[in-house]
């Protein structure tokens, strides 16, 4: 049984990187990049559950933590480029292009 | 047997947001239906025993990030004609999962080759505040503090990144 909850949070992380190769709407890959990390987060709980051990809790928690600031600083990065080019497209965040 | 038939209703929920957030056109669809996964991973949280965690994901992923994400998107007022427009997104789509499909059987071989237990509830002393928070600041004392720093400085950076810059001008 608690292998179905692996197999969920593969499953999820699947779609996560999906999201991310395939679409090109910023707030979407975003998203699709937590929705890979609250599958991590599940995957530890899973072993946490399943060795009866709470360090995968707390690393569940860390991982909150550090999703939190990583939504804090990205949503400022795309209201900048938003301010700058006036569009939501990953295409034309090209700046750094050589 | 109960909390068996909650963990699929779960899951098929969460992989029915999952899909919804790669598949609908306008973030606002996607963010609602990335609500849903979120939620129901909380649900999977409490049935993992996993009570700490469950209201953490709760207050802070469906709580504090979607909506700080559905702010933004509304901040921005995204119309349908600003959205990018997707034309290969079905070639990317395919392609992904051509990808995807090999490393995604092969890892669910592994893991199904691991031992397994019952996914019972287990009862007290495991999961709480009190034990979460005692292995938290005697074993994990150190990652937490780099954790804090790390959100000081994203506090700062999103201050200085998004903050007026009219003085400089």
């Amino acid at each position: 049984m608690i292998q179905h909850y692996l197999i969920l949070s593969i499953i999820l992380f699947c779609l996560g990187i999906l999201g991310v190769i395939s679409r090109r709407n910023v707030f979407t890959v975003f998203m699709s990049i937590e929705l890979m990390l609250n599958a991590a987060n599940l995957a530890f709980i899973t072993f946490s559950r399943l060795h009866l051990s709470m360090d995968g809790q707390v690393l569940a928690l860390l991982v909150m933590a550090v999703a939190a600031a990583e939504a804090a600083l990205a949503l400022a990065v795309v209201i900048l480029l938003h301010k700058h080019k006036g569009n939501l497209d990953t295409n034309v965040f090209s700046l750094l292009k050589g | 047997m109960f909390a068996e038939w909650l963990f699929y209703v779960f899951s098929v929920l969460s992989v029915l947001g999952a899909v919804g957030l790669v598949l609908f056109r306008h973030p606002m669809s996607g963010a609602m239906s990335l609500i849903v996964t979120m939620i129901s991973l909380a649900g999977l949280y409490a049935l993992l025993s996993a009570k700490l965690i469950f209201v953490l994901q709760l207050i802070v992923y469906a709580g504090a990030i979607m909506s700080l994400i559905l702010f933004i998107i509304m901040f921005l007022n995204i119309q349908t004609s600003d959205l990018p427009e997707e034309k290969g997104k079905l070639y990317f789509l395919a392609g992904g999962v051509v990808l995807l499909l090999p490393i995604a059987s092969f890892l669910i071989k592994v893991v199904k080759s691991l031992p397994g237990s019952e996914a019972t509830i287990v009862g007290k002393g495991f999961g709480g505040v009190k034990e979460v928070g005692l292995v938290l600041f005697q074993d994990w004392l150190l990652p937490f503090e780099i954790v804090s720093i790390l959100l000081l400085v994203s506090l700062i950076g999103a201050v200085v990144l998004a903050g007026k810059r009219r003085v400089g001008k």
